[in-house]
């Protein structure tokens, strides 16, 4: 069985890269099914592989594989496989969530006339996120990461021909790039100080104290900017609302569920060597922590639906990583499956909603679709429910474990700010479910056409682990069902009364506080209404991040720019690369002058500079 | 007493030659010169007791070469008077035969060489020599006349196919 | 009583006037008359050395010879430069050197 098994996580992302190759070739070919045949049946076969790995690897505790690409001097670049519970449960993820996007977007792209294409690009995508979560060396995660991104600028970038879309894509990819090259530079400092890219080895040297501790601060805060950039962190976060220029399923599969996770999971992997800096621990939460707190706040003021769950993606990621930067791995990892499950619903069920209304996206202008599209409503409501941290659903569970590891990482000051922070969470969700779906509205929303089976089936699909998750969650024991078993670090559960309640109390009083804003006035208070309108000011404005990022890059990096430009121009063309030719040129006129073409001229040189070299021979050479 | 009279005499004729050709206006006043020039150049050869040098000098120079010139004078219609345009290069001219000449006398002042009487050399030597030492550049010279005779035809022959 | 440096003062100043004679006339076919001038006076020079010095009669017999070359290397010599001078007045219709010039610049 080993063998088999060693060469089973090959096959996941070699799976999706051959049909993407496949659907490359063929994406035009009747009107683009093959393409998709391909990318569909490539991550069906990966989704049911999975599970003959979660097998193995509760056999034999991690697989691992390696095969050597090349060699220079005595490093080697490898393509190496490893596969732990972590990876195993991000496998799950991003194959399962990967699979119902996929169906679903069978229905919702039918009409799109670039059909093929779309799932061409996915498969690609989803063969590199598999391969990312696979890597068992930096160098390949890189690759993987990399590959990833160009992946998400194509999605994002899908409807080119929209300026904003191309924009969009553009803002993404420069964006991530910046975290990117910090990530780069982590790698190569971890690689300068212990020789190798494999993650498991400098984990080992860190944890010996081999490494330097400057060195491990360095290294961690740089790799930390790269996952800053993939996961949409308070600075980078400012490509991912303008990302939902894509598609919607592109947003519920790669904004939502895998590639922004990206950088949790790499926080996760490295988190060994993070630990070992308490400074750089802070840093993580207190980036997380702010993330959660901003983005929460800029959800409640959006109009565009997707604009709406892209912030609240932003706050559920700081989320992540304020659990991550207070010790509390499987928490973040836990709220990393419910979130990515419960956030792919609400995007898929926005994606309905658009797609009945014909494009439309902004809330303002819907309104009682409860009735017109129920089944679309009670999955909204459940994925809602989850992901503001309401009872019996996964998304309590997480937030719970969440907030233990919080509490025993860093004590109640930072549960206080949580518990702000699920208020604003379960506000924001409120006001859109509430808005959207209940309120009725002076527009009159017609509702097109209904969804398709093909949008309706993968969402029941996916609302059952949301589910079910929560009531796993519960067990302890060490059953198949019991994920905390899975973790490598194991942390004790306590299932702790007052934080259950007072996250739940919290939830609710968000609810609350919407339902209240939406339906009563609050126009009594003419200062209260003033104060409102400002602060409503600054979160539609976003925070001014946008406005500041656009002023840096109008004020000083295009003006280096020109300047360097400059330079070349006048510098490199005309002196070094002009000059020469003129140089020659200029000489050349001047040596002319000697050639008049006269021969008695000739005749005078030859005769008086021969002269010149007898006399010289004469008297310097002979002695007479 | 009557070398150094020979001797003094071959020089004139040799160098008031070479100062008619140079400055002569009438072109076949100068060709006249040459010639002069070249008989007292045999003259001095006489005095060095290269008799078949002095001998064929003339045959060579004198039979041939002036008749040469004289013929190129015939197809190249000259002008006879061309003292305007010689003067503008004078200067430049006797600056530099000047410098030379004296460059050249004072080497040859201060420069001590032995000296003994002239002695003959016989012709049969000279035969002697070209045959057997020095045969190779005396066949190569045969060579080059004839490559100068065919190119000088080639040359100058009238037609359509040009050099 | 006639020594080495007569015949060297002799040939030195022909020389000297054969190279007046190629700076300063225009006629080409002065110009190589001058030329002449110039190969003699190396002639006349040759002469003196083989005849006044005491080397062996090898060496001195060198200076005949060289002569000798020297006569028919330069008659092949004039022939082709009178070829070369016809051609030039066939095409240019001058013999002037100041206006044989193409190679100018």
């Amino acid at each position: 069985m080993l063998g088999i098994a060693w060469s089973l996580s090959w096959v996941l992302p070699a799976l999706n890269l051959i049909a993407f190759l496949g659907a490359l070739a063929t994406y035009r070919i009747k009107k683009g099914i093959v393409a998709a045949g391909f990318s569909l049946v490539a991550i069906f076969a990966a989704f049911v592989v999975f599970w003959f790995l979660v097998s193995e690897v509760l056999e034999n505790g991690f697989l691992s594989d390696q095969m050597t690409w090349f060699q220079i001097a005595e490093t080697k670049i490898i393509f190496g496989f490893y596969v732990d519970r972590l990876t195993l449960l991000l496998l799950g993820l991003i194959t399962f969530v990967a699979l119902i996007v996929q169906v679903y977007s069978f229905g919702y792209m039918k009409k799109e006339p670039r059909f093929g294409w779309f799932f061409t690009v996915n498969a690609f995508f989803v063969a590199s996120m598999l391969a990312l979560v696979l890597a068992d060396n930096l160098l390949f995660l890189y690759f993987a990461w990399e590959l990833v991104g160009l992946g998400s600028y194509l999605l994002i970038g899908f409807w080119y021909e929209r300026r904003s879309a191309a924009e969009a894509a553009k803002k993404a990819f420069i964006t991530t790039r910046i975290g990117d090259v910090a990530l780069l530079i982590g790698i190569i400092v971890l690689f300068k100080s212990t020789g190798t890219f494999q993650i498991s080895t400098i984990i080992d040297y860190a944890q010996s104290g081999l490494i330097g501790s400057e060195t491990i601060l360095i290294a961690s805060i740089l790799i930390f900017l790269g996952a800053m950039g993939k996961s949409a962190q308070v600075p980078f976060h400012v490509w991912l609302p303008d990302a939902m220029e894509g598609p919607t399923p592109v947003s519920a599969l790669i904004h939502a569920a895998t590639m922004v996770v990206a950088g949790v999971y790499l926080v996760t992997r490295m988190l060994p060597l993070f630990e070992i800096s308490s400074t750089t621990m802070w840093v993580v939460t207190i980036v997380g922590m702010s993330s959660f707190l901003l983005a929460a706040c800029m959800a409640m003021v959006m109009h565009d639906i997707k604009r709406v769950l892209a912030y609240s993606t932003i706050s559920h990621l700081g989320l992540m990583m304020f659990a991550l930067g207070c010790g509390a791995a499987s928490a973040a990892v836990v709220h990393l499956l419910a979130h990515g499950v419960g956030k792919a619903i609400l995007f898929l069920c926005s994606g309905n909603v658009s797609h009945s209304l014909d494009g439309e996206t902004n809330l303002m202008k819907m309104g009682g679709l409860l009735k017109k599209l129920p089944l679309t409503a009670v999955l909204f409501l459940i994925g809602s429910i989850s992901l503001a941290g309401i009872f019996p659903l996964a998304g309590f569970f997480s937030k719970d474990e969440i907030i233990s590891g919080v509490l025993d990482g860093r004590g109640w000051f930072f549960v206080g700010v949580l518990l702000i922070g699920t208020v604003l969470s379960s506000l924001y969700l409120a006001r859109l479910w509430i808005l959207v779906f209940f309120k009725n509205s002076q527009y009159q929303t017609e509702v097109q056409h209904q969804p398709n089976v093909f949008m309706k089936i993968p969402l029941i699909v996916l609302a059952i682990p949301t589910v079910v998750f929560g009531i796993s969650l519960a067990q302890f024991n060490n059953s198949f069902f019991g994920l905390h078993a899975w973790f490598i670090e194991y942390s004790q559960h306590h299932f702790n009364f007052l934080i259950a309640i007072l996250s739940t109390l919290a939830a609710l009083l968000g609810v609350f506080i919407a339902w209240v804003m939406i339906f009563r006035k609050f126009s009594e208070n003419h200062l209260m209404m003033i104060t409102f309108k400002r602060i409503e000011h600054i979160l539609i404005r976003k925070f001014f991040f946008d406005d500041f990022y656009q002023f840096v890059i109008d004020k000083i990096i295009l003006i280096v720019a020109n300047m360097v430009a400059l330079l070349d121009r006048k510098l490199v063309n005309d002196i070094l690369v002009d000059g020469l030719p003129k140089l020659v040129y200029s000489i050349g006129r001047i040596v002319r002058v000697f050639q008049s073409g006269q021969i008695s001229h000739y005749a005078f040189a030859m005769i008086f500079f021969a002269s010149l070299i007898f006399a010289g021979w004469w008297l310097l050479v002979t002695n007479t | 007493m009557s070398e150094l009279i020979f001797f003094y005499v071959a020089n004139i004729l040799t160098l008031g030659g070479a100062i008619t050709v140079v400055i002569a206006k009438n072109i076949v006043y100068a060709a006249l010169g040459l010639f002069v020039s070249l008989i007292g150049v045999a003259g001095l050869f006489l005095m060095g007791l290269a008799q078949f040098l002095a001998l064929a000098q003339i045959l060579v120079y004198g039979g041939a070469i002036v008749i040469v010139i004289l013929f190129a004078l015939m197809l190249t219609k000259i002008e006879d008077f061309r003292e305007l345009r010689d003067q503008t290069h004078r200067p430049i001219a006797i600056l530099a035969s000047v410098f030379i000449f004296v460059l050249l006398a004072a080497s040859i002042l201060l420069t001590e060489i032995r000296t003994t009487q002239p002695s003959e050399i016989s012709i049969e030597k000279i035969g002697e020599m070209l045959f057997n030492q020095w045969a190779i550049p005396f066949e190569v010279a045969s060579i080059i006349l004839l490559i100068a005779l065919i190119g000088a035809i080639v040359m100058v022959r009238v037609g359509q196919t040009d050099d | 009583m006639i020594d080495l440096v007569h015949f060297q003062l002799a040939s030195a100043a022909l020389f000297s006037i054969g190279i007046y004679g190629v700076l300063a006339r225009r006629s080409s076919i002065l110009v190589l008359m001058s030329i002449e001038l110039m190969l003699n006076a190396v002639n006349v020079n040759l002469i003196g050395y083989s005849s006044f010095t005491d080397f062996g009669m090898d060496h001195r017999i060198l200076g005949q010879i060289f002569v000798i070359f020297i006569i028919t290397v330069a008659a092949a010599e004039f022939a082709l430069a009178v070829a070369i001078i016809l051609r030039l007045y066939r095409n240019l219709s001058t013999v002037n050197i100041d206006e044989i010039s193409s190679l100018k610049g």
